[in-house]
């Protein structure tokens, strides 16, 4: 087991290495100059030029990869913004509870969508209810998570104005600074992107789970518990459900590692300040040290999300535990 | 009163090609200490008869017909629940691929508990003894450690030895056994053979081997059932069934055994292919294969007749008895019969 | 009678990685681990064993499917272990393969007459009407109706299929075709069938087969030599008479008395030799004669110190075996069979 693990972060970090390497290397070959974008509209030549060399950007691109793994190795800092020289690990601090507000709660929501509507429809196929089902996944699957945003906003939260439309609330009451707080102004500002975000994830869950029932359903072990006398229910609970619902962990994993990068689409629509609307922010601006920060933090969240589904799988499947 | 007696059990399918007959009238018994051999390939109905008396089909898709008395007690239409009491506690089945048969991420002390759990008012440490005890009996060795093991931890072999020991935990009146050797080496295929004769001496169950290898039904069955297109279309006891088979498929499957056939020469084939049930040829259900096939056989379905020779031979042909004789005697002849290995 | 292949000391060893950065070989399966036999031009060899074995792999290496890890294989008196990928090509038309499962070797996409004639693509053997023409012919010959030419596999039965894939191996006019367990998954009656054709094809063609099989008498059937293998090594290689009549490896014995015997006559007659245990792991294989743990005529001392040669038995250079003890008679005496490791059936 401990080689298993050693052997992953060995793993991680050569990713981690890789996928920033890839940032600097697009970042050097788009035409965009931060320099001038941070100075602002007023500035002259003379400032562009000052605030380049502040910004180390006259330095070769492989000088400032450099820098930036020594100023992570050795301060454990991503860096200052080029845009208003915050510390990335702040903002990144800041930013990643809304993010994971939004990802974990559509998360506890689109499983408790998908799964049983997934068995449902796998226990009575081509039933009415599969058939209402398999079209509600066709819809999740095409429509467009921003096309649901706004549609959502507008006619639940606008024209009907039972949700907000827009704003992040925190979690914890009285925090300095924010418009709204505590536990449910948060979650009520948070039920419209919750929505948003989590169709598509349903809509491709149900499929999962119902296929995975359905192939599971037809294991010969099965027949063997059948055989047995056990009932329809201890069958599907006992031996059906453990070993189809393998699959969605694993795929669980991979989609909550990713998607803790920032959802952009839903946090744009609903202005949370969350690690997708920054990373946008950060793109116009041609801010590389958040851009990277937040590169690098999604890197550490899909790889941690990736080893837990490993262990995670150990434990569920006998068979697959790392010797 | 035999164990298990079956009587004229049809068994349909509804598919979105037709309806598939895949049992068409099927009858037999089976006393307790007996091995029933049903021999039959693809097509045949063989496993069909057995899921359909377990009560294994999906009631929504098929349709069934006829009796199944266990000691007497009528099982098609009771409950599910009543079913399911039967169903591992009276009847134990085990299955073809012991490689897929048992769920790979539960142990298989729990899966062997819960077949004793599910019919036994018993504790589970209680169910555990149990376990471990009829692990022994299936020579599993080192019983008490392994049973804390998974599936994949065991060969073939050895898995359908559990598979067994599941079956039997809980003292069934019957064990049906379909192609449990199939999928295992020839040298684990005796050893299996050998200790399901030994658990029949011991606790005295009645079997039904479901096999397509007639040297397996030779070794273990009492009396064999052939089965062909979904019906019986001969049963005898064992010795009768290789001394004189009246039925030209028996003879096709004889003679196409490699065993019974000069080496090296040329196998009796049985042209064409399995039939279809989806469309059942009428009249006798082999006559489109049949080298001997006249004209009645298309139309008439040929009764089970009892034949001359034997006790309670039946079979179903319309060929009169003596060219049957003849047919028989010309084929026994070509077929040399080597000295016993 | 010329040697179309010879192979010397053929093996396979699969190695076992461990290590954290950079792995290293910690062991090895050796799945075929020194194998000599030959086959002459025309005849049929049967090689039986059980699951372990080593005969697929086997089968594999001679094909170069897979690479040999040691060894020669000669065919038609070229040495081809070490052929390059081009070299390799014309090769590999005159050494054609049959496949066990015909539900899984036949592309569920192509029409029959693409499969059938890939081969002849290939090696760019013809016109497309020249193609076009003899795949008819193949079908024909197989017993099957060449008006089939466009249909797909799933529209044909399992032994139809087997009978492309046949059809499919003869399309180069191969010399040697090896089937690895062609009939196992059919039904009996066909299995009858699609044997019959094979020999008629062996006939008509001159063809040269290797017979891959598990089950015993569809081997003595079909062979002319028959090798058997036991965790990829040959225990013991002979003619068809020799060793269904006077086995002398004990494991062969074992193989024999454990096939079932159409005759409940017969079969109650004999007395069964049931070996105990199952097939050790090509891991961790026993030492000296990997036998030894199984064996009934196991000595102490010799059977698990030296490992016994493939030699010939009484001088008979036709007939090999590889034991310290080889059986004296079959069947085997009360006396054998009361050795450790062997259970006795009660005679009934």
């Amino acid at each position: 087991m401990t080689q298993f693990l050693i052997r992953r972060i060995f793993w991680a970090i050569f990713l981690f290495f890789v996928a920033t390497i890839i940032t600097y290397l697009i970042f050097w070959v788009i035409p965009a100059d931060p320099a001038a974008l941070a100075a602002g509209k007023a500035a002259t030549p003379a400032d562009v030029a000052r605030v380049r060399h502040f910004l180390h950007l006259d330095e070769p691109i492989w000088r400032q990869y450099l820098r930036f793994v020594w100023n992570l190795v050795g301060h454990q800092s991503l860096g200052r913004s080029f845009v208003n020289r915050q510390s990335v690990n702040h903002t990144i601090g800041q930013d990643a509870p809304v993010t994971a507000s939004l990802v974990f709660g559509g998360a506890v929501f689109w499983l408790a969508l998908s799964i049983p509507v997934g068995i449902l429809s796998a226990l009575r196929p081509r039933s009415i209810l599969d058939r209402v089902s398999m079209t509600f996944v066709l819809i999740g699957i095409s429509a467009h998570p921003v096309w649901i945003g706004l549609l959502l906003s507008y006619f639940v939260g606008f024209q009907l104005h039972i949700t907000p439309i827009a704003g992040y609330c925190n979690f914890f009451t009285g925090t300095v600074g924010a418009q709204c707080s505590g536990p449910v102004q948060w979650a009520y500002h948070l039920i419209l992107p919750w929505i948003t975000f989590m169709i598509l994830f349903a809509a491709l869950y149900v499929r999962l789970v119902r296929a995975s029932v359905m192939e599971t359903m037809a294991e010969d072990y099965v027949r063997t518990a059948r055989a047995k006398g056990a009932s329809q229910a201890r069958v599907m609970i006992q031996h059906v459900l453990r070993n189809s619902l393998l699959p969605v962990v694993t795929i669980l994993g991979m989609d909550l590692g990713l998607a803790l990068g920032g959802a952009i689409f839903t946090e744009s629509i609903f202005n949370l300040p969350g690690l997708g609307h920054e990373v946008i922010n950060a793109y116009n601006n041609a801010d590389l040290p958040m851009i990277t920060g937040i590169v690098v933090f999604s890197t550490i969240c899909v790889i941690v999300f990736n080893l837990m589904v490993d262990i995670t799988y150990g434990f569920l499947d006998p068979r697959i535990r790392p010797s | 009163m035999p164990a298990l007696e079956v009587i004229d059990l049809a068994t349909s399918f509804q598919t979105d090609d037709g309806t598939v007959r895949a049992v068409a009238g099927v009858s037999f018994s089976v006393d307790k200490g007996r091995t029933l051999g049903v021999v039959g390939e693809s097509g045949s109905g063989k496993s069909v008869t057995f899921l359909t008396l377990m009560g294994l089909l999906d009631p929504r898709l098929s349709q069934v017909s006829g009796s199944v008395l266990l000691h007497g007690e009528e099982m098609l239409g009771i409950s599910q629940s009543r079913l399911r009491q039967i169903r591992g506690a009276k009847i134990g089945m085990i299955f073809q691929d012991p490689m897929t048969s048992l769920n790979p991420v539960k142990t298989i002390g729990w899966q062997l508990e819960e077949a004793a759990l599910l019919h036994q008012d018993i504790t589970r440490k209680e169910a555990r003894r149990q376990a471990v005890q009829i692990l022994k009996e299936v020579e599993i060795p080192f019983a008490e450690q392994r049973v804390r093991d998974y599936p994949h931890q065991f060969s073939g072999g050895m898995r359908q030895r559990v598979m067994i020991a599941m079956a039997l935990i809980n003292n069934p009146e019957i064990l049906i056994a379909d192609e449990p050797t199939t999928a295992l080496d020839v040298t684990t295929q005796a050893q299996i053979l050998r200790l399901m004769q030994r658990l029949q001496e011991e606790y005295g169950m009645a079997i039904i081997m479901i096999t397509h290898d007639l040297g397996v039904v030779a070794e273990v069955a009492n009396e064999v059932i052939v089965m062909y297109g979904g019906r019986i279309v001969e049963q005898a006891n064992v010795d009768d069934l290789f001394v004189k088979p009246e039925m030209p498929y028996t003879w096709g499957l004889l003679g196409s055994l490699p065993r019974l056939a000069t080496p090296g020469g040329r196998l009796e084939q049985i042209p064409g292919q399995p039939p279809s049930l989806l469309n059942p040829p009428p009249g006798c259900p082999f006559n489109p294969r049949c080298e001997y096939v006249m004209d009645i056989c298309r139309v008439k379905l040929p009764d089970l007749d009892l034949s001359p020779a034997g006790v309670d031979h039946r079979f179903r042909c319309h060929l009169d008895p003596e060219t049957r004789d003849r047919i028989w005697t010309v084929k026994k002849a070509g077929m040399v019969r080597e000295d016993a290995a | 009678m010329t040697e179309l292949l010879v192979v010397e000391n053929l093996q396979k060893h699969f190695p076992v990685m461990r290590g954290l950065v950079f792995q290293h070989e910690v062991g090895s399966v050796k799945a075929v681990d020194g194998v000599s036999f030959t086959v002459n031009s025309g005849e049929t060899l049967g090689v039986v064993g059980e699951s372990g074995c080593g005969k697929s792999t086997m089968a594999r290496c001679l094909m170069r499917l897979l690479q040999p890890t040691g060894g020669k294989v000669i065919f038609d008196g070229r040495d081809i272990t070490q052929l390059s990928r081009s070299e390799m090509r014309p090769v590999r038309r005159d050494m054609m393969m049959v496949f066990q499962d015909p539900y899984a070797s036949l592309n569920p996409r192509k029409r029959v007459g693409a499969i059938v004639g890939e081969p002849l693509e290939v090696h760019r053997m013809g016109t497309d009407n020249e193609r076009k023409r003899r795949v008819q012919e193949l079908l024909e010959v197989v017993g099957l109706n060449p008006e089939h030419y466009n249909r797909f596999p799933h529209e044909f039965s399992g032994g139809q299929r087997q009978r492309i894939g046949i059809a499919r191996a003869l399309a180069v006019n191969p010399k040697l075709i090896i089937c690895d367990e062609p009939v196992s998954a059919l039904d009996v009656s066909v299995q009858a069938q699609i044997l019959n054709l094979l020999k008629d094809l062996q006939r008509d063609f001159g063809l040269t087969y290797i017979f891959i099989a598990h089950d015993l008498n569809v081997v003595r059937h079909i062979s002319e030599r028959v090798m058997v293998m036991y965790l990829g090594k040959a225990v013991e290689i002979g003619s068809r008479e020799q060793l269904y009549r006077n086995p002398k490896h004990p494991y062969t014995g074992a193989l024999l008395s454990a096939v079932p015997i159409a005759d409940p006559a017969l079969g109650r007659a004999r007395k069964q030799v049931v070996l105990q245990g199952d097939v050790p792991s090509p891991l961790n294989p026993p030492v000296a004669c990997t036998f030894h743990p199984r064996c009934p005529r196991f000595v102490d001392g010799k059977c698990n110190v030296d490992t016994p040669p493939l030699d010939p038995i009484g001088g008979d250079p036709t007939h090999l075996s590889a034991c310290h003890f080889p059986l004296e008679h079959w069947p085997m005496s009360e006396d054998e069979m009361r050795r450790i490791g062997v259970a006795v059936a009660a005679a009934d």
